[in-house]
């Protein structure tokens, strides 16, 4: 199986060893997010996908996401 | 005066060796009656001839000429744990050279009845005299007498010919030995599986090499790249707020520094916005802030870097010019102390005649007690770099300058009074909210007077104020913020941790960075990781932990320094390195095929990432690369989506000479290459026909 993001032997069915480990970190970032602004997940993923901070491993998670959620609500619609 | 014939007349000498020609020059000079020895040349190779009480010949040597390998029927296998001390000519290219020098220091020693090695009183040093003695003099290693010295002055040199050392120190050779033997085992073993590796899947040659002190260094620069990339911002907010003090406006710090809610923080605004507050406490305490310790070279290296941006590798390379000039001590040393017998007034005396140290010279003489502030580092060889005192005879570049000028500084600083200030701190009340306000002046400089321009402290006063005085809430405000990603390592930073980690030794460090940097593993001054880089690290860590963790060249550093103390056996420490080395050979070799694979897609990224020259300009999504027509064998510049059909931009590019990306172009923002040709100086091109740049030529 082929990482989703970049290609590399992925590590579970979607994502590969670095993407995986970034992916938790997105995730644990939105907890913190969430407390802060009160946000939605759909709204953080934008958010840090255009903040200058966010490293480029976690912009390539949160645009995967983006993608992958926006995909989903075209099929269920 | 140089003559190129060899003195066959003498029949009886004093052979001393040095490292360095620079070096060479300047003993002979040093040593001769007259101070005028006569340079002879042989085949290409100074020596001088000195005359003394008797007479004395100066030859020096070009660094190593000799350097551990390998049987050359071994070339390119692994794992081989069989070596020996041969030539540097027979294993390296590019030190052909080295083979004039070796047949002149042999002829030369035929005649000779006392030799002495003045080669830098180091590890290095060491090893480079002692194997010249062994080898090209023909066993005279055991015989010969050791010049000791710290700056290349007159006074200096002279006194370490007359108190010469009876014998080599064979325990500080001992653990060089040893050091480049493990290290030659480590680095040819590891570079040979994963060079090899990559060539058995991609069938394309290319050198990736590890090493005892890369694994670990690369480890630590590859987790903070990890880190970097997979870093996710968090809001956080900060209160600014402004009150009223007296009759001045002062800038006050909310008691939080971070504010994790927004909702808290337009609260705190909120109910802060206009009142008025009390002056819960305020308190004022002298400070003093003792004086730098002289440098040794990594806390050198820092300091260049941070002030003047020089690479530890430069300041290194500068340092030892200086070294040679005779302006500075030997700068390859942990020490941190200045001992006495350096003659501090003397030093000072002489930096009288430099105008731009003169005042603090000549203040520091008027003291009748001179006392440096040293810093913990030691070493047995030699003391903290310190000025010599003679001031620059020849033209210096401005780094050369600034390095001097810089050490100069130091040196006098530590001898300098603490600087004294006075901090001032107030806390004021507003709403049940605390804000902190905090000034500090600069009482007495001390110290810094020295130091200047190398140090600059911005005062920050505050008015006088008294425990019950109200102060109005002026100005208060949120700012939205986000946490930051580690920062990364520079140059300067990585040193600090290497030696903070105990991994390298103050002469290797700054070269093992280098050929990370050689290697493609890491590029730029904030040093980034290649994928090059993270996939060679990630294999080290994966493969073998034990060469990515500083564990193991730690506990081999305390080894050799047992080796130096008289502890521990040169052999037995070898034997114990090939004994560790040997699993995990043997692992690198099972798992030759998965290794290559990953390397081999890395080097191709690699590769791939050379030839792209920016970002597309017309589909913007698609980058422009460097291609290679299989129809006409031209070269043009194609977009990287034209493969998926989206986008067809192309560009033609010059035929001959070597192409490098150069950024983008400041009148457009489109991408710019570098063209290198041979003998004609390098010209830099725009791609877009309408670059306002071509407008203004035409």
């Amino acid at each position: 199986m082929k990482c989703k993001i970049c290609d590399k032997e992925s590590a579970d069915e979607e994502l590969c060893r670095i993407h995986l480990k970034t992916y938790a970190k997105v995730f644990q970032g939105y907890e913190v997010w969430k407390k802060g602004l009160r946000i939605s997940w759909e709204d953080y993923l934008r958010r840090i996908r255009v903040n200058s901070l966010t490293g480029k491993w976690a912009k390539e998670v949160a645009e995967y996401l983006i993608s992958k959620e926006e995909k989903e609500n075209v099929e269920k619609s | 005066m140089i003559d190129k014939s060899v003195p066959k007349q003498l029949e009886s000498y004093t052979l001393i060796i040095t490292e360095k020609p620079d070096a060479a020059a300047r003993i002979a000079c040093a040593l001769d009656v007259d101070g005028k020895p006569r340079k002879i040349i042989d085949k290409g190779v100074p020596f001088y001839a000195a005359r003394r009480s008797g007479d004395i010949l100066v030859v020096p040597s070009l660094g190593h000429l000799y350097t551990v390998g390998g049987e050359k029927k071994d070339r390119g296998i692994y794992p081989v744990f069989e070596y020996t001390w041969i030539p540097l000519y027979e294993a390296e290219r590019k030190a052909k050279n080295t083979r004039a020098w070796i047949a002149t220091i042999s002829r030369l020693a035929k005649k000779a009845d006392v030799f002495i090695d003045a080669c830098d009183f180091d590890i290095e040093g060491s090893i480079v005299g002692y194997n010249i003695l062994r080898f090209a003099c023909d066993g005279k290693q055991d015989s010969a007498k050791r010049m000791k010295y710290s700056t290349l002055t007159k006074s200096d040199i002279e006194r370490a010919y007359v108190e010469t050392l009876p014998t080599l120190d064979f325990s500080l050779i001992e653990a060089g030995l040893a050091r480049h033997e493990v290290d030659w085992l480590y680095g040819v073993n590891l570079s040979r599986a994963l060079t090899n590796a990559a060539k058995k899947v991609s069938g394309s040659h290319a050198t990736i090499s590890a090493g005892r002190v890369q694994g670990p260094t690369l480890s630590f620069i590859s987790r903070r790249e990890k880190n970097i990339q997979s870093f996710v911002p968090t809001p956080y907010w900060t209160i600014k707020t402004v009150v009223r003090l007296g009759n001045s406006d002062v800038e006050v710090d909310f008691e939080r520094k971070k504010i994790d809610v927004e909702e808290e923080a337009e609260a705190v605004v909120k109910s802060c916005k206009g009142k008025n507050g009390i002056i819960e406490k305020s308190e004022s305490a002298r400070l003093e802030r003792l004086p730098p310790p002289p440098f040794d070279l990594t806390s050198l290296q820092t300091e260049a870097y941070k002030l003047f941006g020089y690479t530890p590798i430069q300041t290194s390379m500068i340092a030892q010019r200086l070294y040679l000039d005779a302006l500075i001590s030997y700068p390859r040393t942990s020490s941190q102390k200045l001992p006495p017998a350096i003659g501090y007034r003397a030093i000072l005396k002489q930096l009288l005649k430099s105008s731009e140290h003169r005042e603090c010279a000549a203040d520091l003489l008027g003291r009748k007690r001179l006392k440096p502030r040293e810093g913990r580092g030691e070493d047995p060889a030699h003391p903290a770099i310190y000025p010599s005192g003679n001031l620059p005879e020849r033209k210096h570049s401005s780094a050369e300058r600034n390095i001097w000028n810089l050490v100069v500084r130091r040196f006098m600083a530590s001898f300098g009074d603490p600087a004294e200030a006075r901090s001032l701190k107030a806390t004021i009340e507003v709403q049940g909210y605390r804000f902190h306000a905090s000034g500090m002046e600069t009482i007495d400089e001390g110290w810094m007077r020295c130091y200047r321009p190398f140090i600059h402290l911005v005062p920050k006063l505050l008015p006088a104020m008294k425990e019950g005085e109200e102060a109005k809430v002026r100005r208060i405000s949120m700012e939205d913020r986000f946490t930051r990603p580690p920062p990364r390592y520079n140059p300067s930073t990585i040193l600090k941790k290497m030696q903070n980690e105990g991994i390298g030794t103050k002469a290797t460090r700054a070269g093992i960075l280098q050929t990370l940097y050689d290697r493609k593993f890491i590029r730029e001054k904030n040093i980034e990781v290649t994928e090059l880089g993270l996939e060679v690290s990630d294999l080290l860590v994966t493969d073998c932990p034990t060469i990515a963790s500083p564990e193991l060249t730690r506990t081999l550093e305390e080894r050799m320094t047992m080796i130096q103390q008289g502890k521990a056996a040169r052999e037995e420490v070898v034997e114990e390195a090939i004994e560790i080395l040997k699993p995990i050979t043997e692992k690198l070799k099972d798992k030759e095929q998965a290794i290559g694979n990953q390397l081999s897609q890395a080097l191709a990224k690699a590769r791939l990432e050379d030839q792209i020259v920016g970002n597309c300009p017309t589909c913007k999504t698609g980058r422009l690369l460097i291609i290679r027509s299989k129809k006409t064998g031209k070269r043009f510049l194609g977009c990287t989506e034209y493969f998926e059909g989206k986008c067809k931009t192309s560009f033609p590019l010059p035929q001959q000479g070597l192409i490098r990306p150069s950024g983008t172009c400041r009148d457009c923002g489109w991408p710019k290459i570098r063209i290198l040709m041979k003998g004609k100086r390098p010209w830099n091109l725009c791609f877009n026909p309408q670059c306002p740049s071509k407008k203004r030529l035409n």
